[in-house]
């Protein structure tokens, strides 16, 4: 006799036939092909925009160089821009948080998957009408193509509107991954998750999210201004008819100045999940620390004004600028000082992961320390728009979306693949990035604070020995930084296949990712465990620690007494 | 690179503070993080207490930071308001040009892709190079004809944006004659980086000289230039 089916969701009529990976790719929404995707992609675009460099770099190897034509040396500088932030750092940072957060929070999957599949194919969108350009003519706008130069009277062909759409695809698609993360986070966190358990790193996405909510309608806006602008005869942007061009200034700064801001929350959120495991402690101050990348996020962005010190504004928003940077130093100050405080004490195991979070914060030390003093006024006047600035900004974005980003990937990369990434030719590669990293832009800091050799230019005037020097240095050591990076994708692709099996906790960790497989079913979890505190892993191997010993006691006790 | 006007000497002063307190900062973080992870290395069975934090100490750090944040505001401030001051006109400038010491001699400064031109109050201009007496505060008010420049002289001023549709400011005062360079320092086109400047610093003798001889010259380009389209024949 037959009765209802207790359990109607087990009846099945057969598992559909697998479709090829590649459409399994392109159809999917779960967050984790998206991620890595994303993730994937902003790797390939940290090779283009390396090319790029070193293209402008080798020009100006040299003073008075005739290896680049000036429109070629200004369509690269303008691609190498919007590759580096668009398409290499944003989302790698993004496609990071998008990977770990729904993990790490004990979620089955994203609150709105379909939306972030949008999100990921328009930044793919982007990428490809940016790269669309070279059938064409790229930019030649420069990294932020102010108006009027980038309005239609200055650069009549569709570069400038190729630059504007892509980067605006993509900005769509960040803030579009951006809402599916917050609604995740607000309604898929697992029985017991509260906010005040959350890893550091997915309070670094909740921060990045919201950040990238409140910036990016900015640049949407600016961006589409100047697609009327130089489309449809409007004037935003024009000086003489109503507009202004200090309006694109203040919109594009807000952006960028916000972006610079994420990536370095992405960098330490990382960062703070890496050191507290592998020193075996938890983070010192947890609350202060996660209080400071909120401060760092809001505080950094109102600083938006100390890239127009020189600008015809008046001079209280320059100070207002100023205070806010230098407020930045307290909440900066308390992260680099709880996560070193998290090291004293500790049983420090120097891996990968630690190394490159180590040379992060190394060189985000000394990209925000030469912030500083471009943050106070008159200085600024003297030091920006100087190679000085230049130095300063890869010293902080390199250490945070390059060193960071690496560390992040060693650390993330078994539980995406099953397998470890290569320990040896980790550390071959950081190293070789630390040579090429001061070399490439230490000197440019005195070739730009000391011989005031400007930016963005493409060639400089000789006749001074020791700014023939520094640019030359320069070069070597790009290429020298180049092969560092190139070494470390290169581990990635090959650790693919080839690394060692990692299993599912690889490192120890103590938040929830490590619960899953590696790489995780495609649900994520099968069971949860309840989440009781910040570290819900440990929690569990204490627990089973405290019942094998149970288990034991009686065991021992029953043994017969010789 | 040596300061030769007031506001450059307070910027001097400025980029040595700047540079102090960067590297404290830096050598500060770099230390204790190389000092930590050389001091804390794992060994067997060594299990770390689980030290979660203290407020004590956060508070302690963020008031010593808080501190050095506003300590560099302060000198921020002080140092900017001063290399902004107006300075004072002395030397024989005061009584050949009949400028008192709180005037300047304004010079307007219109940036184009890819050259400055320069305009004088006597009606004469020049182009690539600006002549100013010694020891006399010189007020450039920045203009743009067509896309955003910066003009850069760093012995003589801090750079300022010249943005079309709005007029921005320089005030400087070389203490020394000679000529000095600068740079156009915002990306302006193909032929930026060859976009250059220079001042040349002469007495007040010579600058009159000059703005009589420059402005007889273009009076004479002027008139020969009517004369021939006058005769028919165009230029």
């Amino acid at each position: 006799m037959s009765s209802p089916a207790r359990n109607p969701e087990l009846v099945v009529d057969g598992f559909p036939t697998r479709r090829p990976r590649w459409v399994e790719i392109v159809t999917s929404a779960d967050h984790k092909d998206l991620g890595r995707l994303l993730i994937g992609g902003s790797l390939g675009f940290l090779f283009i925009a390396l090319v790029e460099l070193l293209l402008m770099r080798l020009q100006l190897a040299i003073p008075e160089n005739t290896f680049l034509d000036p429109v070629t040396f200004n369509r690269m500088l303008s691609l190498y821009g919007a590759t580096a932030i668009f398409f290499f750092a944003l989302p790698l940072a993004v496609g990071l948080f998008y990977y770990v957060t729904p993990l790490q929070i004990g979620a089955r999957g994203t609150a709105l998957p379909r939306l972030g599949q949008i999100g990921t194919w328009l930044f793919v969108a982007g990428a490809t009408v940016l790269y669309a350009g070279f059938l064409f003519t790229p930019t030649e706008a420069g990294v932020n193509p102010l108006p009027p130069l980038s309005g239609i009277a200055f650069l009549s062909n569709n570069g400038v509107d190729a630059w504007a759409a892509a980067c605006g695809l993509a900005t769509l698609g960040f803030v579009l991954i951006a809402v599916d993360l917050v609604a995740t986070l607000r309604r898929l966190r697992a029985p017991g998750m509260a906010w005040r358990r959350l890893p550091v790193f997915s309070w670094a996405a909740a921060i990045g999210s919201w950040q990238l909510l409140f910036i990016s309608p900015v640049m949407l806006a600016a961006i589409t201004m100047l697609l009327i602008d130089r489309n449809f005869d409007g004037i935003f942007f024009a000086g003489d008819a109503g507009g202004s061009p200090l309006l694109w200034q203040h919109l594009s700064w807000i952006f960028y100045t916000g972006t610079y801001m994420l990536i370095l929350v992405f960098a330490l959120g990382a960062i703070a999940e890496i050191v507290p495991a592998l020193s075996r402690k938890p983070l010192f101050n947890r609350g202060a620390t996660i209080g400071s990348l909120v401060a760092i996020a809001a505080i950094g962005t109102l600083a938006w004004m100390q890239n127009m010190y020189t600008a015809p504004i008046g001079i209280g928003w320059m100070y207002f600028a100023m205070a806010m940077s230098l407020t930045l130093i307290v909440p900066f100050g308390l992260v680099f000082f709880n996560l070193i405080a998290t090291l004293a004490g500790g049983t420090v195991k120097m891996r990968a992961p630690l190394l490159f979070a180590a040379g992060a914060l190394t060189m985000i030390a000394i990209g925000l320390a030469s912030e500083v003093s471009h943050a106070l006024v008159a200085l600024g006047w003297r030091l920006q728009h100087t190679t000085d600035s230049t130095a300063a900004t890869h010293f902080a974005l390199v250490g945070g979306a390059v060193f960071g980003g690496f560390a992040a990937l060693h650390w993330w990369f078994p539980k995406m693949t099953g397998r470890a990434m290569g320990e040896t030719l980790g550390r071959a590669s950081f190293w070789t990035m630390v040579v090429g990293i001061l070399l490439a832009f230490v000197p440019l800091f005195f070739a730009g604070g000391d011989q005031g050799q400007v930016v963005d230019a493409y060639k400089f005037f000789g006749g001074n020995g020791a700014l023939d020097a520094d640019n030359l240095i320069a070069t070597i050591g790009t290429f020298v930084l180049a092969v560092g990076i190139v070494m470390g994708v290169a581990n990635a692709i090959l650790s693919r296949e080839g690394g060692a099996p990692a299993g599912h906790d690889a490192w120890g960790g103590d938040s929830l990712e490590w619960f899953a497989l590696s790489p995780p079913e495609p649900h994520n979890f099968d069971v949860l465990p309840d989440v009781r505190s910040a570290r819900p892993l440990r929690d569990i191997r204490e627990a089973i620690a405290h019942s094998s010993a149970r288990a034991e006691a009686p065991a021992r006790e029953s043994q017969p007494v010789a | 690179m040596t300061p030769h006007s007031p506001g450059t000497d307070q910027i001097d002063t400025l980029l040595w503070i700047g540079f102090v307190a960067a590297t404290i900062l830096i050598v500060a973080v770099v230390g204790a993080l190389l000092y930590v992870l050389r001091r804390y290395r794992a060994e067997r069975g060594a299990e770390p207490r689980q030290v979660t934090g203290g407020r004590r100490i956060q508070l302690r750090v963020g008031g010593v930071l808080a501190a050095f944040a506003a300590a560099l505001f302060v000198l921020g401030v002080l140092y900017t308001d001063k290399a902004r001051e107006t300075p004072t006109t002395t030397g024989e400038s005061s009584g050949l040009l009949q400028l008192s010491s709180s005037e300047t001699l304004k010079i307007e400064a219109t940036g184009q892709q890819w050259l400055w031109r320069y305009d004088y109050p006597n009606e004469a201009f020049s182009y690539y190079k600006l002549v100013v007496p010694v020891d006399t505060a010189v007020e450039l008010d920045l203009v743009s004809t067509d896309v955003v420049h910066t003009w850069d002289v760093p012995e003589l001023a801090g750079k300022r944006d010249a943005v079309p549709g709005k007029t921005n400011h320089v005030v400087f005062s070389a203490d020394q004659e000679g000529t000095y360079s600068g740079q156009a320092a915002t990306l302006s086109g193909q032929a930026y980086a060859a976009m250059r400047t220079e001042v040349e610093v002469v007495s007040p003798q010579e600058y009159e000289a000059f703005l009589e001889s420059t402005k007889t010259d273009i009076q004479a380009a002027q008139d020969r230039v009517v004369g021939l389209i006058e005769e028919g024949k165009t230029p």
